[in-house]
């Protein structure tokens, strides 16, 4: 019986032992009320200018993910991360897929979705050439959606404006950081993030200050 | 059991057919002989009517549309070479009996496990297309016999009652033997055994007691054994060359079948897969594939190939193909209970593959930072299979916003005054700087003649965002932005 009381103690060690479908929490983001970015779903994050915190939550994301010990996917399109910019801790569950172009990026997130090994997939297309990005046909979008919702990971999409048709939960970065940020952790920082909800499942948009 | 026996029927037939994919699920042929005199060898069960011996002409007349093919020497080499390595995963004594025909040695053999393994390789040579039937019994003669009434594995326990019932010519009989006996009333091998040795070798002389002694199972050979194979590669040469894909892959896919067979034989993986293109113009091209994690899955190996294929174009057709794999032992380890691992390694590891064909070799990993200051210098390794646990939190939390890279970097004109830049002007950003920080000087390799140094400085633009301006040797650069 003692060691039976034992195992049971170890049982939330031993569900941690798989990745199991993410509810992967970025705190400051309100990305969906569980508060956190939902499995089985598009989510697009449009940083709509220079320093409004997308590669902050980018950093939150890796960290969460990190502590969780789930596998995180990232789908550089502009091939824009940098390693050094995050402690090197929070590299170790990632794999980054330096991309060239555009339709490639689209092609690797349709594999990385469909793996079933990653608990979050973020597909960071920021830094690609607008022109590219407003060529890509609704029907590349479309098909992403559909892998997206046979399957477990929770998926972001990062984007210089809004891009993908009929997402559940498009979030707008707006509010741009200045220099005096430089001295407040990140903490502090994400907690500043503002963030509006562009379009949402049972909300209309609202901007709210998270935190 | 003491040996086995491994055995193709209609080998010839079932090589060409893995060599050709025309004759795929159609009715098709093996013609021995030329002209008039050419007759049927083997023929395919689709060739409906169609028997060994039946003339050629009456064959096309029985079964239209059949194809009709001569034997593919190659081909049967590349068939033996698969059917000995399947061999060689039951014990490492084997004998290349004849085409299509494999005697092991299974004695100190465990023999459930033997018997386990005998039908995966029934299982790997079926889908290798080569349906084999493996007989099991105390003698080399014996297992033969067995090998030929298997459906598809036949283990002989009771010899006696086993070689009762089978016909005479299964002792292999000479034409006068067969005369005199069946004159006699002796059809089977349990008739004659049923007459003593003595009164055979009486009547039908020394010859009469080999064939008793074959017919009771008694014979014992000593069995030529085959070295196994240790070059993993195989290489075809098309005639006429190829242009399309479909032929390439077919090839492959029969190559990868055999070198896994023989790997898995072998008790070793592969770490890495070369594909050689010889092209018509005497031109080659190569490519390696380091597969993420070594193995020797053919499904596994066709995905990387296939991803590849696709991508191909060549200047030329393709005149021979090679694969070469690179073996290594199988890692062997063994995880954590508490570790959190993958939900599916091969799905993984594939993809991974698949990835790496479509961004390019050494753009997915996992970023390992090198032990340098210098800006933008990391490498990307195999992604772990387990997740490690995190270590603690850095004493000093991060702070500030995080930056993005510009890759290659902006070249950029910058204004200064009293030594700070004041403006940026590049193909991709101007503007007034409003706030400015830095600068901050690294530099390294001093003892190289290519030693660097750069000055980073972070702006504020006035019309907003935050950048790093890096200045080198070189000029001023936007490195990125801080996001």
């Amino acid at each position: 019986m003692a060691d039976l009381r034992r195992f049971r103690g170890n049982s939330e060690g031993i569900s941690s032992r798989f990745t199991s479908a993410p509810e992967s929490e970025v705190s400051g983001l309100p990305a969906s009320q569980s508060g956190g970015l939902p499995a089985s779903q598009l989510t697009e994050l449009v940083a709509e200018g220079p320093s409004t915190g997308g590669q902050l939550v980018l950093a939150r994301l890796l960290e969460t993910t990190r502590v969780a010990r789930q596998r995180l996917a990232l789908i550089d399109a502009a091939d824009g991360f940098a390693p050094e910019a995050v402690p090197p801790d929070t590299l170790k569950h990632l794999v980054w897929v330096r991309c060239r172009a555009l339709a490639d990026a689209l092609t690797v997130a349709d594999v990385l979705v469909r793996d079933g090994n990653y608990a979050v997939v973020v597909l960071d297309l920021r830094g690609v050439a607008d022109r590219a990005l407003k060529k890509q046909s609704a029907t590349a979008w479309h098909r992403l959606h559909r892998v997206v919702e046979n399957e477990a990971p929770a998926v972001l999409v990062l984007t210089p404006c809004p891009l993908v048709p009929s997402v559940p939960w498009r979030l707008v970065l707006r509010t741009p950081h200045g220099l005096a940020s430089r001295r407040l952790t990140q903490e502090k920082l994400l907690a500043q993030l503002t963030v509006e909800i562009a379009r949402g499942h049972s909300t209309q948009a609202v901007a709210e200050r998270a935190g | 059991m003491k040996f086995c026996v491994l055995w193709v029927p209609d080998f010839r037939l079932h090589a060409l057919r893995r060599s050709d994919a025309t004759l795929a699920g159609r009715a098709a042929a093996l013609i021995t002989g030329e002209g008039r005199k050419a007759t049927i060898a083997e023929a395919s069960p689709e060739a409906k009517g169609v028997t060994p011996g039946l003339a050629v002409t009456l064959a096309m007349a029985q079964c239209p549309g059949i194809i009709l093919r001569p034997r593919d020497p190659a081909a049967e080499v590349e068939a033996q070479r698969i059917l000995i390595a399947a061999a060689f995963s039951l014990s490492p004594r084997v004998e290349a009996t004849a085409a299509g025909c494999c005697t092991v040695d299974l004695q100190g053999a465990d023999a459930v496990r033997t018997e386990a393994q005998m039908r995966i390789c029934i299982r790997e040579l079926a889908k290798a297309g080569l349906p084999t039937r493996i007989g099991a019994a105390a003698t080399p003669l014996l297992a033969n016999m067995a090998a030929q009434c298997a459906e598809p594995l036949l283990i002989v326990t009771d010899t006696r009652n086993f070689l009762s019932p089978l016909p005479l010519s299964f002792a292999a009989p000479t034409a006068a033997q067969t005369e005199i006996l069946s004159g006699w009333g002796i059809r089977t091998l349990g008739d004659l055994t049923a007459l003593s040795k003595a009164d055979i070798a009486q009547r039908l002389g020394t010859e009469g007691v080999t064939l008793w002694e074959r017919a009771a199972g008694e014979t014992a050979s000593v069995l030529r054994h085959v070295e196994p194979s240790r070059t993993f590669e195989a290489e075809w040469e098309y005639e006429p060359p190829v242009e399309s894909i479909e032929p390439l892959f077919f090839r492959l896919r029969a190559f990868a079948e055999r070198i896994a067979v023989e790997l898995r034989a072998a008790q070793l993986v592969a770490e890495e897969l070369t594909l050689t293109l010889f092209l018509e113009d005497e031109s080659d091209y190569r490519r390696s594939f380091r597969l993420p994690e070594a193995n020797a899955d053919l499904d596994s190996w066709l995905r990387v190939l296939d991803s590849h294929l696709e991508t191909v174009r060549t200047a030329a057709r393709v005149a021979r193909v090679r694969l070469v794999a690179k073996p290594i032992r199988a890692p062997e380890k063994q995880g954590g209970l508490f570790d959190t691992g993958l939900r599916d390694p091969a799905a993984f590891w594939e993809n991974l593959a698949r990835v790496s064909a479509i961004v390019g070799e050494g753009r997915v990993g996992t970023p390992l930072l090198t032990d340098t200051h210098k800006p933008d210098t990391f490498v990307l390794v195999k992604p772990t299979e387990l997740v490690p646990a995190p270590a603690e939190p850095p004493i000093h939390p991060p702070r500030g916003l995080r930056l993005r890279r510009f890759r290659p970097p902006w070249p950029a004109q910058v204004e200064l005054a009293e030594h700070r830049p004041t403006a940026i002007e590049s193909a991709q950003l101007r503007g007034a700087i409003r706030a400015i920080a830095g600068p901050w000087h690294v530099s390294g390799e001093w003892w190289k003649p290519k030693a660097w140094a750069v000055e980073t400085w972070h702006v504020e633009l006035r019309e907003g965002g935050v950048y790093q301006l890096a200045h080198t040797g070189d000029g001023w650069r936007v490195e990125g932005v801080l996001d």
